[in-house]
């Protein structure tokens, strides 16, 4: 199984572990997400390596990144642009804001208002800003790879489910293992680490992956089993309410780049099951407590309940 | 604490009319009026016209009732006032109900309350009537774990019907099975109050009271041979003394001795079961000669049967009888005064007349029997409406009205006999009853009351005559009924009696049925306890207690197990297809083998378990969990029989393994 590009995401993939030591599988969820052509949300506490993760995919894929850190005086234009009259030409001229490039990085994007957050729902959905009625489309591929410290934290605007949804994925990096955070000690700062990243995938092939990924044989049973799974979100009671069709779409695109990331031309349940918490997670509630995150002992139930041989 | 839904408090409404329907009838009027008020209180809350109460105004009320009990049931402590404060407090309970609590509190009263009104109904119709209301409970205990969202009134009932349906096979089970014990349940009502029936005194006209009523008095069956209506005497009381109104049984009548006189010579023995009705007296009644007295019974001086304690509940025992007899013909002193008794001074025109007729008949006992006897045949008509008699009631019916009932003539036969000096004395019982062809036996009602006389004669022991047979002898060999229809005042406390009793055709017909059901039922089910143990020994021979343990726990378990065998059979129906049928068979042995397969597991990820408790199985599982990714999961469908060897390639394999030990499987 000697794919060229295959071995170019292997080699991203290793080339981040070096930074982001002992952190293959939210490393290569993170990749998942970005292949399968989705939004990523990060969210932890301060100081797990969110931005450290969201540079390093970047440079790995070879994409043009911006990062705007979040803050509650922030506004829309902020990120979009504005238009700033300019006396020599006597016309209305639009400076591009950060939001024009591959990759944005959205630093705790829970810290500013709803407002700006909305901001981003067109970029992140459409691909386009409108100012001013101009309607200027975003590069391709364009990505936003929001982190947030967990909204139970004093002074944050959780995001509402609406923007939410727009993430395809939601992973946390928890606290490294005790020996890789000892690694981790004695081999010093990792960020000067990060500049020397290399590039591994051209955007060509980023299209080219996307593509491949998307080809992933899904048998009757494999969507079978996923239907039962989304099923049961819908009729159980420990759920307040069931994954959406567009979370079913979500959890069949990123259980496809999976296989491939496995080296598979077909998918079998064990991707849906790797991909299920990140993709799923963010987008189910509990029937008791419809504000709080349980999204990972919901899952676990789910698993647990629902049969992979039907 | 949860509120309950619309459709709750619907169904707590329903549950309470239900339980309380039956008692309303004895119920004082105020508290029927409470049973009507508090639900439409709460009914108005419901359509939220009205708040809930105040507190205040829930304590006036409670004060309220409480007064209102102590007045109605100050005279009375029984079960009426118990049973009238459960129906007081479930109204009050009504009101407030809100949160599943009160509702569960209610409910669990109302399934008592329920189960009192069997107290005072035990008719078929109250069994089934109670059924409905216990099916009405489950309902409102079922509709208040209902969804609250959920707004139909229909799923409950139906839960209901279902649950209850599903535990009739049980009921019957522990009905028959089940040890009764007696005391826990024997709540005697008002035991101050004596029942309709005979009673121990007898003035003449006394009886004719008792033909007002159609009530049950017993219903008896025969073994085999059935007396004639002639011969159908049911001795019950034998009043002695007599003090020129009425005829008394004696008081030390309990006390006495058992005794009675002593039989000789028996024939043409009778056996047969008297189902008896609750009297609240003593005595009981017998076909004479009783032979030897059932347990907790005994008999009197006059040879007649009583309880030792009083009849509060129907009972049944087994007798056997003679009807062709002779008695040890030995009267003591003592005895022949007492039987000889009379009042000074009273009747004096009675007396005389017996005087001259015992002179007429050279003192014969019998000719004078049959002289007096051919008078009243002559000269008196029988009456169910006698004309009231004076201050010496023998003299007033001899010589001035001329007309009575069976106590009449019992009575002034008896006094003439004791005049000239011969023993005697007035028998209360009951004569004839109805023959029911359906189930064969023979139903007395209180309207067949009926008094004769025995008198003494010397070498031959008592005898019985029956003066009413002399003047009306139709009342002997028909039956009661039909001797009456004609007279107005027959069964004149009976509604509908003309049209229950007095038609014939089909409509006797269908009363005569009805009855055996009833008979049945009472003989079966209410007096069930008798027959238990040979029912019980019948079905299992020697009855121990190990017998019964098992055969009441096997029942249940066979329910159990069904239950749970319709709960895992919804789990997993069983696959059509070959190879799936075939990996469940594979897996259900792994699981047996202690590796059960988690439900998240693929095969792929289950190989792996599988393999570090048995290695020996690693090529043959891993083959299978390859051939199953490529069949399922890659589209490679050609590769299904494979599959299918693969997966009996394992079973297969299977066979050979031993089980890892306890010790691993605790690890």
């Amino acid at each position: 199984m000697s794919d060229p590009l295959l071995n170019a995401v292997e080699d991203a993939l290793n080339a981040l572990e070096r930074v982001l030591l002992g952190k293959r599988q939210q490393l290569r969820l993170a990749l998942t997400c970005l292949l399968s052509q989705g939004h990523l949300l990060i969210e932890d506490l301060p100081g797990m390596g969110k931005t450290t993760l969201a540079h390093g995919l970047a440079r790995v894929l070879g994409l043009e990144d911006h990062r705007v850190q979040f803050t509650s005086d922030m506004l829309p234009a902020d990120i979009i642009g504005v238009s700033v009259f300019e006396p020599t030409s006597g016309e209305f001229r639009f400076h591009a804001g950060p939001v024009f490039c591959q990759l944005l990085l959205a630093d705790e994007i829970n810290r500013t208002t709803p407002k700006t957050q909305s901001a981003l729902l067109e970029a992140m959905e459409e691909g386009q800003v409108t100012v001013d009625g101009h309607t200027y489309r975003l590069p391709k591929p364009f990505f936003v790879i929001a982190t947030q410290n967990p909204a139970t934290q004093y002074g944050t605007f959780p995001l509402p489910e609406s923007q939410l949804d727009r993430f395809l994925m939601r992973i946390s990096l928890g606290y490294p293992a005790p020996e890789v955070e000892r690694e981790l000690l004695l081999g010093g700062d990792t960020r000067s680490g990060l500049s020397k990243l290399p590039r591994c995938l051209t955007p060509n092939e980023l299209v080219e992956v996307q593509q491949r990924c998307a080809t992933i044989h899904a048998s009757s049973s494999v969507i079978d089993y996923l239907q039962r799974l989304v099923q049961f979100t819908r009729d159980s009671e420990l759920f307040s309410y069931g994954v959406s069709p567009r979370g079913a779409l979500a959890l069949l695109r990123c259980a496809r780049t999976w296989a491939w990331l496995e080296g598979r031309a077909h998918l079998v349940p064990e991707d849906i099951q790797q991909v299920l918490e990140p993709v799923i997670g963010h987008r189910i509630r509990t029937a008791e407590d419809i504000g709080s995150h349980a999204g990972t002992r919901l899952v676990n139930e789910l698993l647990a309940q629902v049969d992979v041989l039907g | 604490m949860r509120q309950i839904s619309r459709a709750a408090v619907i169904w707590q409404l329903i549950a309470f009319a239900g339980v309380v329907i039956p008692h309303v009838s004895w119920l004082p009027f105020w508290l029927g009026g409470l049973c009507l008020v508090t639900p439409a209180v709460r009914l108005m809350i419901h359509t939220g016209r009205w708040p809930l109460p105040h507190w205040s105004v829930k304590l006036l009320l409670i004060l309220a009732v409480a007064a209102g009990l102590l007045l109605s049931f100050s005279r009375e402590t029984g079960m009426n006032a118990t049973v009238a404060l459960l129906v007081a407090g479930l109204a009050l309970k009504m009101i407030e109900i809100y949160h599943r609590r009160d509702a569960l509190v209610l409910l669990y009263v109302a399934l008592f309350v329920c189960a009192t009104s069997f107290l005072y109904h035990q008719s078929i119709a109250m069994a089934l009537y109670a059924l409905f209301s216990v099916v009405l409970v489950i309902a409102a205990l079922n509709s208040i774990y209902q969804d609250p969202q959920r707004t139909d009134l229909i799923r409950p009932l139906r839960r209901s019907l279902r649950l209850v349906s599903l535990s009739i096979p049980l009921m019957l089970v522990l009905f028959v099975l089940f040890p009764r014990i007696g005391p826990l349940w024997s709540v005697s009502m008002n035991q101050q109050r004596a029942l309709s029936g005979l009673s121990d005194t007898m003035a003449p006209g006394d009886i004719s009271q008792l033909t007002k009523s159609a009530a049950l008095a017993f219903r008896v069956s025969f073994d085999r041979e059935i007396p004639e209506p002639a011969q159908r005497y049911w001795r019950s009381l034998i009043y002695t003394e007599f003090d020129g109104r009425s005829w008394r049984v004696p008081a030390e009548y309990d006390r006495r001795s058992p005794g009675g006189e002593s039989l000789l010579e028996v024939e043409r023995l009778l056996s047969y079961e008297v189902i008896y009705e609750p009297t609240n007296r003593h005595w009981l009644v017998a076909l004479d000669q009783p032979l030897s007295a059932p347990q907790g019974m005994r008999f009197s001086p006059g040879h007649t049967l009583y309880s030792l304690r009083a009849v509060d509940r129907r009972q049944s025992y087994r007798l056997r009888s003679a009807l062709e007899y002779r008695l040890q013909p030995i009267l003591s002193g003592r005895d022949h005064t007492a039987y000889t008794q009379l009042p000074d001074g009273s009747n004096r025109r009675a007396r005389e007349l017996a005087l001259q007729r015992w002179q007429e008949v050279d003192q014969d006992p019998e000719r004078f029997v049959a002289r007096v006897l051919a008078q009243f045949n002559r000269a008196f008509t029988y009456t169910l409406t006698p004309p009231p008699l004076g201050q010496d009631p023998i003299d007033g019916f001899l010589f001035d009205s001329r007309q009575g009932f069976c106590g009449h003539y019992a009575g002034a036969l008896a006094f003439l006999l004791r005049s000239v000096g011969i023993p005697a004395r007035v028998v209360g019982g009951y004569q004839g009853g109805e023959w029911n062809p359906y189930e064969r036996y023979i139903t007395v009602r209180q309207y067949d009351a009926h008094a004769w006389v025995e008198y003494w004669l010397d070498g031959r022991g008592w005898v019985r005559v029956d003066p009413t047979a002399a003047v009306s002898p139709e009342r002997v060999v028909e039956a009661a009924d039909q001797v009456f229809a004609r007279d107005p005042a027959f069964l004149a406390d009976t509604p509908l009696a003309r049209w229950r009793f007095g038609g014939s055709g089909w409509v006797v017909d269908l009363r005569r049925q009805i009855d055996a059901l009833n008979f049945n039922w009472h003989r079966w089910v209410l007096n069930y306890q008798g027959q238990q143990m040979e029912l019980l020994t019948r079905l299992m021979g020697q009855v121990s207690v190990l017998k019964m343990v098992f055969a009441l726990l096997l029942p249940f378990s066979l329910v159990m197990l069904f239950m749970a065998w319709t709960q895992l059979k919804g789990r997993r129906a069983k696959p059509r297809d070959p190879v799936d049928r075939a990996l469940q068979r594979l897996l259900s042995r792994l699981a047996r083998l202690g590796v059960p397969r988690c439900s998240d597991e693929t095969l792929q990820t289950y190989t792996a378990r599988v393999v570090a408790e048995y290695p020996e199985m690693r090529s043959s599982m891993e083959v299978l969990a390859r051939l199953d990714e490529a069949v399922r999961y890659a589209g490679q469908s050609a590769q299904a029989r494979d599959l299918l060897a693969a997966i009996n390639d394992c079973y297969r394999a299977l066979r050979a393994v031993r089980p890892v030990s306890a010790e691993n499987e605790v690890k």
